[in-house]
């Protein structure tokens, strides 16, 4: 009796299912014809978290300048997985351009790319996606020079020489894994001859986990000088146990971090120079090449320029890999004397 | 006389196995300090425990609210959510208003904990909705009226007066502070668990419900109290996450739940109610701090470390679960012997 | 007409006709809807989630759980991903990833069927360790590359590129299980265990080996599961999966599986899925904020469990009549005319 009343509701379920397919239209979606201005979807790693947030206000403030509308939303964890149902839906409800930061640059190519297929024109920034999947890729600083310039901060504040670890995010985070790389490319460099890579960490953004992970490095390496955290959950922990464990004076720290977060710390000596940019310029800039790139005056042919509203002219240029890459500048340092000047 | 002299041997017996449970703890974390303290460096510096005490201050102080919860045979998956949600509307409390007594920042996490704890128990006992799918649900929503309250911002430390961060950095006597915070607490639950009679009957509504309500305690009200309790304690966490964590945002103390079941669990505590200390849960949380602290100085990849805490946790329920059927056989056969006992007496006469 | 009204009160009709209201919703919401291309390719990022749930269906039906699925699966994948990218074959590669992913259930097996360990702890031990496992195998951005013919099992398309393959995938292990579960002996005796362990054990239910086997169905689908992601997504990394645990559960509770075990069925675990992912697109469609997703999903969750209850009310004792209650005189005149009516009567003494 029972088994005879789920093979009837199965049937009428799959009945209905058959009858709503066959009735639904075959048609695509048209993409809106241009009314007031392209319909822009931010997509970040997730929201909730102030990088994000900073970089759709960016994004909203080119949009009004420009005639744009943009949307700004995605999954509350960083997985990419959560990513594929906003990019699916946004090519559904006629989004021009998908501006889109990737948790993994793999596992959102395959939508992006029918996305593509649909006429959407894809834009990733800070987290890259894999480079057939999108058009041109948004660097706050180009990566060389992030790792470059984290290993300076570092040398400066050491003396250029003693034991120094990395404290990163996540270990399958694509842009903490190239930057570190250059890193390393950097510390075979003459001038950081004396520093010496004992670890590298990580925290996961975590700030639990990134707390414990630095506090092992002071344990398992009491002879540690320096400690560069490429993440602003990393470095506002790390900062932290610093100062709660009087170390800043003996060890210097320095990475990316947001000047809010940073403040208390700076002013205290921990972090005496690290740097960052400016998220929301980050993502008024991914806006700019995204309505460029729809207006076709962008394809991403290298040396292509266009001018991104206040902030001045931009020319695409290389990354490794000979993709296409428009860079916002160099990055912000950010010190003692001038961490007052900046609220973000 | 034979009858109650016999369930008395029982009842010592029960004891005596259960602190062999604790004894059991005690004995593994010896041994892995032992370990750690030959094979790592720094293990055994002042320093290195300080770091443990913190570390573990905040898991301790949610996973006795946890355990409150685990004795009557239910679960509270949405703790994390809590300690977040709550640390958030400290935080931001603070931030607006710097000369806020901290005893009332405390005071107001508490409550928003409670407030949160108490919707969990109300859906668990009123609208009888089994209690992980409640606080799976809870945990979700909880998490998601996070991110509508901070609206995609934080709170920086910099806008957090320094005697309120100083909690996390201060050790008086020698003890960081937020371990005395743990400190106090434990021995506040360990006395409501064993002493308040209240307390009591949520080992008893853990083991036998039926029996428990047979025996007169209003079981639903227990279980709301459990709930709203867990919440509190979840709340106070929050205060203390603040305090440790100052750059509070919307996903402050994701999967946190983990670690705090984790820590029960290992430290005894039984999922299916009844069973369990306050004693035990702090040797199991030092115990998971100490194994994972231990790993790290070995410089083992963090990968072995999550393997080897999620072998620690098999390992622990098994030797618990070998421990219980040794209790219970012993038992059967005790009373198998007072049984016959008594039988004899009887056909003696 | 009788099978109708019995119909009306399932709990897979409330769930077809919530699919049905979300649809109608979404169809105000976005023309976009209702387009042949969309609604064929909603389930397809949900797809490896609505396996696992499928096999942990399984395991919660004879009242057990297990929350290792997405570990499992991220082992899977990269024993998987490392084996092909070091030259082996993909097919036998995916194969070994199979094996792998039964062999880590029947772990969970044994100790939860053989030595009879909670499951809940052990699969919180083992969720862990997994995952360890799984990045000790391939810690780092993972494999992409891999051969069409492979991927396509989870990211092709048919019938004019509007057919995914993976939800052929998902319709064809949905008939498969769902004859296993309510057509077979085996499935039988999962219903039984979950109603009452002991007494499927005294009927002769081989209880041991039939746990031992729905763990290593649930360790199998997740690699299932984990073929389809790499294929619908294109990279295999340890953290694939992450937080869909929370996804894989809700799909089953919301089926109307019976988290104390016993009581549930496949449809209606496809169904859920169906309803989640739908109302997802419709409020992606809306453009609401992820975070108030995961309220409305968490609410949703509340009001089917409440619903639930209510329906078994229903069945149990029929629609509440309204009846005026009777005043306390009333009553009192009740008892007196029925004392004076019958004084002799046993009910005097």
């Amino acid at each position: 009796m029972h088994r005879k009343r789920l093979l009837v509701l199965f049937g009428l379920v799959a009945a209905a299912v058959l009858a709503v397919g066959l009735a639904a239209g075959g048609s695509s979606a048209k993409t809106t014809k241009k009314q007031a201005g392209y319909k822009i979807f931010v997509l970040p790693k997730l929201i909730g978290v102030n990088v994000f947030t900073e970089n759709g206000k960016g994004a909203k403030e080119a949009a009004k300048e420009l005639g744009d509308s943009v949307t700004y939303n995605g999954p509350t964890e960083a997985s990419a997985a959560k990513q594929v149902p906003f990019i699916n839906a946004a090519v559904r409800q006629g989004y021009n351009a998908i501006i889109i930061s990737a948790n993994d640059p793999n596992a959102v190519a395959p939508a992006l790319k029918r996305a593509a297929q649909r006429g959407v024109k894809v834009i990733s920034y800070d987290g890259d996606v894999a480079k057939d999947a999108r058009t041109i890729f948004v660097s706050p600083p180009s990566a060389q020079a992030i790792g470059a310039f984290q290993v300076e901060w570092i040398g400066a504040q050491t003396g250029y020489k003693g034991e120094i670890a990395i404290l990163s995010a996540t270990p399958t985070a694509a842009n903490q894994n190239t930057w570190i790389k250059f890193m390393k490319a950097t510390l075979k460099k003459p001038k950081y001859k004396n520093l010496k890579l004992v670890k590298v960490a990580y925290g996961n953004d975590n700030p639990t986990d990134s707390a414990k992970e630095t506090q092992s490095l002071l344990q398992a390496y009491p002879n540690l000088k320096g400690i560069i955290s490429p993440t602003t959950v990393g470095i506002s922990s790390a900062a932290q146990v610093l100062q709660q464990e009087n170390k800043c004076k003996t060890v210097a720290l320095t990475g990316l971090g947001l000047p809010d977060q940073m403040r208390k710390y700076v002013k205290q000596g921990c972090a005496k120079k690290f740097g960052l940019w400016n998220e929301r310029d980050f993502g008024y800039l991914a806006a700019y090449v995204a309505h460029n790139v729809l207006a076709g005056k962008l394809s991403g042919k290298l040396g292509q320029t266009f001018k991104a509203g206040r902030l001045g002219n931009r020319t695409v240029v290389t990354s490794d890999g000979n993709s296409p890459v428009v860079v916002l500048g160099d990055p912000l340092v950010f010190t003692p004397q001038n961490i007052d000047k900046y609220h973000f | 006389m034979t009858a109650l002299a016999g369930r008395l041997r029982a009842q010592h017996l029960a004891e005596a196995a259960f602190r062999l449970r604790e004894l059991g703890i005690g004995v593994a974390l010896m041994v892995a300090i032992a370990f750690f303290s030959i094979r790592a460096t720094n293990f055994l510096t002042a320093g290195n425990w300080q770091d443990i005490a913190k570390d573990v201050a905040i898991v301790v102080v949610v996973a006795i609210g946890e355990t409150m919860v685990i004795l009557t045979r239910n679960i509270d998956l949405s703790v994390g959510s809590i300690v977040g949600l709550s640390a958030f509307v400290c935080a931001d409390t603070l931030a607006k208003h710097p000369g806020l007594p901290l005893v009332l920042a405390a005071l107001l996490a508490i409550a928003v904990g409670f407030g949160l704890g108490l919707v969990n128990g109300l859906l668990v006992v009123v609208a009888r909705i089994p209690a992980i799918i409640a606080t799976l649900a809870t945990l979700a929503i909880y998490r998601g009226i996070s991110f509508q309250v901070t609206n995609g911002q934080a709170i920086s430390a910099f806008q957090l007066p320094d005697r309120f961060l100083n909690l996390a950095s201060t050790q008086p006597l020698g003890l960081p502070t937020l371990a005395w915070f743990a400190l106090v607490v434990a021995l506040v639950g360990a006395a409501i668990l064993r002493w308040a009679p209240w307390g009591r009957d949520f080992y008893a509504i853990g083991s036998n419900p039926g029996a428990a309500r047979l025996a007169g305690i209003p079981a639903g009200r227990r279980v709301v109290t459990a709930f709203a309790l867990c919440g509190a304690l979840a709340g106070l966490g929050g205060f203390m996450w603040a305090a440790r964590f100052p750059n509070v945002d919307a996903v402050a103390a994701t999967d946190f739940e983990l670690d705090v079941i984790t820590a029960a669990v290992i430290g005894g505590v039984n999922v299916f109610g009844g069973s369990g200390s306050v004693l035990g849960v702090v040797l199991g949380a030092v115990l998971v701090a100490t194994i994972q602290d231990g790993f790290t100085l070995l410089q083992l990849s963090e990968f072995w470390k999550m393997f080897f805490n999620g072998f620690a946790i098999v390992v622990a329920v098994a030797l618990d679960a070998l421990v219980t059927q040794r209790l219970q056989e012993a038992l059967r056969r005790r009373r198998r012997a007072e049984v016959l006992e008594q039988r004899y007496a009887e056909a003696g006469t | 007409m009788r099978l109708v009204g019995r119909l009306l009160v399932r709990w897979e009709t409330l769930l077809v006709i919530a699919i049905v209201g979300v649809g109608i919703w979404s169809v105000t919401l976005s023309p976009f809807f209702l387009v042949r291309a969309n609604l064929l390719d909603l389930l397809t990022p949900y797809v490896f989630i609505g396996l696992m749930a499928f096999g942990l269906t399984f395991v919660v039906i004879a009242g057990e759980i297990d929350i290792s699925v997405a570990s499992t699966l991220a082992v899977s994948v990269v024993t998987f991903a490392q084996l092909f990218a070091n030259g082996v074959n993909v097919w036998l590669a995916a194969l070994v990833g199979l094996v792998v992913a039964t062999a880590l259930g029947l772990v969970n097996g044994l100790l939860v069927g053989i030595l009879n360990l909670p499951s809940l702890a052990i699969t919180l031990g083992t969720l862990a360790a997994y995952q360890g496992l799984a990045f000790v195998i391939l810690s780092g951005e993972g494999v992409a590359e891999f051969p069409t013919r492979y991927t396509d099992l989870g990211g092709g398309y048919v019938w004019g590129n509007q057919l995914p393959i993976a939800l052929i995938v998902l319709l064809v292990f949905a008939l498969v299980l769902g004859v296993v579960l309510h057509a077979t002996r085996f499935g039988r005796y999962l219903f039984a265990i979950g109603s009452n362990s002991e007494a499927a054990r005294l009927s002769g239910i081989p209880v041991a080996r039939v746990r031992v086997t729905i763990f290593m169905l649930s360790g199998l689908m997740a690699g299932i599961a984990g073929v389809v992601y790499v294929g619908s997504f294109g990279s295999a990394r340890a953290d694939a999966a992450q937080g869909s645990l929370l996804d894989v559960v809700t799909a089953v509770v919301l089926g109307g599986v019976n988290i104390f075990g016993g009581a549930g069925s496949l449809l209606g675990v496809l169904l859920a899925l169906v309803l989640v992912a739908e109302l997802r697109n419709g409020m992606q469609l809306a453009n609401l904020g992820g975070d108030t997703q995961n309220i409305v999903i968490g609410v949703l969750l509340l009001a089917a469990i409440v619903a639930g209850n209510v329906i078994r009310g229903i069945e149990a004792h029929g629609f509440p009549r309204l009846e005026l209650r009777r005043s306390r005189r009333e009553v009192a005149a009740g008892q007196r005319a029925e004392a004076t009516t019958f004084p002799n009567s046993p009910k005097g003494r």
